[in-house]
């Protein structure tokens, strides 16, 4: 009988054979481990960039997204339980989709990127890395939706492949990760600043919960953090909760504990900060930091006005914003 | 007095066309029975699963 040691993520699942790690899709199979969902996504669909949310890569694309089972995180306010808390066997639907046959389907169905998402995409890498590559080689860009609970090597390799990231932090304190996600926050920082170190794009969302992540100071220590480690033109992402899973006990997040946050956040000297979740709210929209000027303006995940200029800067005071506004910024002109 | 026609040379064409229909609709009454009932085959091929990066012989030693 030989165990295995998962060395994908923080956790280091020893796994012995004919078991799952705690993500429960990769299994130990004769003393090797198997990616059990690969090429065997259950999610599919397409969908606009801002519901990522990325709000400064290629805006507007619409990009074929998928996820398989299973998450190595286990947030009690998960939004996608039904795919994240559940293993390959237990979906209702799985689709047979090799990556050549995952990016020929993209291509046909006009999307220039793929976003691996809904669950942690972490949990299904080989999928993605594997994808991903081929995807570069027809000019598709990838987007990589994650909490970045995982290890410096596989994220150092996969950066290699990926385009944009949006990464959760879920709060500024480790307690938080460890009750309500069941993870830890030192791990998920030092991959954010692996992120940026690699010259990925990352965007940042903080999802507020009532009660449990809201706190003024927390906000404002999570804001600077990502000021002085990221830079202040990482756009910040601010999220309503809404009751769901196991945590249907808490309200949804007031809109002025959104307006705080943000607030906090340009206090402290971020950019771009957001509002998410919330219809029609100005934070949805993209402003230049430096004259104010309506950049992107946004409801929900339409675009209602565009006044960017084709190399990404305000066409009144020409500053530069920050993000991947062209697909020729990633891959060149189109020969 | 009327005759009745004489179709005796017609009659072994008629027996053959009800034969086939009779031998279709038994058919398709016991094709869906016969598939049901077919006995379970194992899988003729295993979906191989792919081998994961990232992980290593556990020493449970160490």
């Amino acid at each position: 009988m030989t165990a295995v040691t998962c060395e994908l993520c923080p956790r280091g699942c020893v796994i012995p054979e004919g078991a799952a790690g705690d993500c429960r899709i990769r299994v130990n199979l004769g003393g090797r481990l198997r990616a059990t969902t690969y090429g065997r996504p259950s999610a599919v669909h397409i969908d606009p960039m801002e519901k990522k949310p990325l709000y400064h890569f290629l805006p507007g694309a619409p990009v074929f997204s998928i996820a398989t089972a299973g998450c190595n995180l286990h947030c009690l306010n998960c939004q996608n339980w039904q795919l994240s808390q559940r293993g390959g066997e237990e979906m209702e639907e799985i689709y047979r989709l090799d990556p050549p046959e995952l990016v020929r389907a993209a291509r046909e169905e006009g999307c220039r990127s793929i976003a691996y998402t809904y669950s942690d995409p972490i949990v299904f890498y080989e999928y993605v890395y594997d994808t991903a590559e081929l995807a570069h080689a027809q000019r598709l860009a990838n987007c990589f939706i994650t909490a970045a609970y995982i290890n410096r090597e596989p994220l150092r390799k996969l950066c290699g492949v990926i385009d944009a990231v949006n990464a959760d932090l879920k709060a500024f304190d480790d307690g938080f990760y460890r009750r309500v996600n069941g993870a830890t926050l030192k791990p998920v920082l030092d991959a954010l600043v692996t992120m940026r170190e690699e010259g990925v794009w990352l965007e940042v969302t903080n999802l507020l919960i009532p009660t449990l992540n809201d706190d003024p100071a927390m906000i404002r220590r999570l804001a600077r953090w990502v000021h002085d480690e990221l830079g202040p033109g990482t756009p910040l992402h601010f999220s309503r909760f809404q009751p769901l899973y196991r945590m249907r006990n808490l309200p949804p997040t007031p809109v002025e504990t959104l307006d705080l946050a943000r607030r906090e956040a340009k206090d402290v000297g971020m950019e771009h900060v957001y509002v998410g979740n919330v219809l029609g709210h100005e934070g949805n929209s993209t402003y230049c930091p430096r004259d104010g000027t309506l950049l992107i303006g946004r409801v929900g995940f339409m675009i209602t006005h565009y006044a960017l200029t084709p190399d990404g800067r305000c066409p009144s005071c020409n500053e530069r914003i920050p993000g991947v506004w062209r697909s020729a910024e990633l891959f060149g002109e189109q020969p | 007095m009327t005759r009745e026609p004489d179709r005796s040379s017609r009659q072994p064409e008629r027996r053959r066309v009800l034969a086939l229909l009779g031998g279709l609709g038994t058919l398709g009454l016991l094709l869906p029975w016969l598939r049901t009932s077919a006995p379970a085959r194992p899988v003729q091929r295993e979906i191989s699963l792919h081998e994961a990066d990232f992980y290593r012989p556990h020493d449970l030693a160490g």
